[in-house]
C-alpha cells in the first residue's frame, strides 16, 4: 500500500492510501479531517475510483462531484486527485 | 451536565437527531462530559494515524469515531465540556447554509466564553480561538432532516496529555510552521489565569445559547424513544467495524 498526505493550503488535512495493479487503482481510501456532506458519499467516491485506470482519475473525480449533490469544506475535488497522485508517486 | 462514556454520549447525540422530527421533540441543547476521558475522531479520519492507541489504553481512555467530520478531539474528563445542538434544517433560526450555521452556533459558544472573560473569535470553518490559540473545535452533520452540531470547549484540558494521545501529522505541523503544536491550543483556565469551575462554565454556555438563539432553555430528560435509540446506537459506536472503519 502506498500512502501520501496533503495539507490543503488554508484548508484541512487529506491523505490517500492506494494500491495499484496493472495501471489501475485497485484500492483507494481517502482520510482526513475535512467535511463532506453527506458523509457516506466518501464510500461512493472510493467505489467510483476503484478500478480506475490511472489516466482517468481526474475525470472520475470530476464527474463524481459534478453529478452528486455533495458539499465539501476544507478540501476541493482537485485535492482528492492531487493526494491520490502523490500517493501513487510515493 | 450528563456524564457518560464515549459510546453513550455519541449515541445520545445521534438519538436526539434521529428522533427530533419523528417524535416532534423540541430542539435540544446538551452539555456533557466524558467519563472515562476519551478521544473522538472525525468520520473520515484514520484511527491509527490520528490516535496513539497504546497511550489511550494505558490511560484507560475510550476511543470513538464520530458521525461528524473534522478532527480528533481529546475529551478530558477533568477539563472539557462538550456541547451538542439539534434543530431542524428548516428552523428559521438555523441558516440553511452550513458555514453560516457554524458561525451562528459557534456564536453561542463565543458568547459563553466572553461571559467568562475569554475574548474568543470564530475561525472558519469550524474553530473558535482566543488570543490566536484554539479553545474550541466544532463539527456538524445534516441528516434525519436536522442539523446536529457538537463541539468541545477546553475549560482546563490537560494539553500535554492531549498531545500524547493525539498524533499530529508532519504535514500539518510544517504547514503551520511552528515547532510546538501545544502552543497553538489553550484553555479557559490558561487564558484567564484562574480556575473556572465546571458549573460556572456550564452556566455561561447555557446563557450563550439562550442569548444567541433568543430562547429560554428548559432542563429535560431523554424521551423513552430517545433512550431506546441510544441503546440501539451504542452497539454501533462500540463495534470495531465502526471505530476501525478507516
Amino acid at each position: 500500500m502506498k500512502r501520501a498526505e496533503y495539507k490543503v493550503p488554508g484548508g484541512k488535512l487529506l491523505a490517500a492510501e492506494v494500491q495499484e495493479k496493472g495501471g489501475a487503482l485497485s484500492s483507494v481510501k481517502l482520510v482526513g479531517d475535512f467535511f463532506m456532506h453527506p458523509e457516506e458519499a466518501i464510500m461512493s467516491l472510493e467505489e467510483a475510483l476503484t478500478g480506475s485506470p490511472l489516466g482517468e482519475i481526474d475525470e472520475r473525480v470530476e464527474s463524481f462531484f459534478a453529478e452528486g449533490d455533495i458539499i465539501l469544506y476544507g478540501v476541493a475535488p482537485g485535492d482528492f486527485v492531487k493526494v491520490i497522485r502523490l500517493a501513487l508517486a510515493s | 451536565m450528563r456524564i457518560e462514556d464515549a459510546p453513550t454520549q455519541m449515541a445520545i447525540d445521534e438519538a436526539i437527531a434521529m428522533n427530533r422530527l419523528t417524535e416532534d421533540n423540541p430542539n435540544t441543547v446538551r452539555l456533557y462530559r466524558w467519563k472515562p476521558s476519551a478521544v473522538s475522531i472525525g468520520y473520515f479520519q484514520s484511527l491509527e494515524k490520528e490516535v496513539n492507541l497504546e497511550e489511550c489504553s494505558r490511560l484507560g481512555m475510550d476511543v470513538i469515531r464520530r458521525i461528524t467530520g473534522g478532527g480528533a478531539v481529546f475529551h478530558d474528563y477533568n477539563g472539557e465540556i462538550t456541547y451538542s445542538i439539534v434543530a431542524p434544517e428548516t428552523d428559521p433560526k438555523m441558516p440553511r447554509d452550513i458555514l453560516a450555521s457554524y458561525q451562528v452556533i459557534c456564536g453561542a459558544i463565543i458568547q459563553g466564553l466572553k461571559a467568562l472573560g475569554v475574548d474568543a473569535e470564530f475561525k472558519p470553518v469550524n474553530d473558535i480561538a482566543a488570543g490566536g490559540k484554539k479553545i474550541s473545535g466544532n463539527a456538524q452533520t445534516r441528516r434525519y432532516g436536522v442539523v446536529l452540531q457538537h463541539g468541545t470547549v477546553l475549560v482546563d484540558s490537560d494539553i500535554p496529555t492531549m498531545f500524547r494521545v493525539l498524533r499530529v501529522s508532519d504535514a500539518k505541523i510544517s504547514d503551520k510552521m511552528i515547532k510546538a503544536v501545544e502552543e497553538r491550543v489553550t484553555n479557559v483556565r490558561r487564558y484567564l489565569g484562574r480556575e473556572v469551575p465546571f458549573r460556572e462554565a456550564r452556566d455561561a454556555l447555557v446563557a450563550g445559547f439562550q442569548k444567541v438563539f433568543d430562547v429560554s432553555l428548559k432542563p429535560g430528560r431523554l424521551t423513552r424513544g430517545e433512550e431506546r435509540t441510544v441503546e440501539e446506537l451504542k452497539a454501533k459506536y462500540m463495534s470495531a467495524e465502526w471505530v476501525h472503519q478507516r
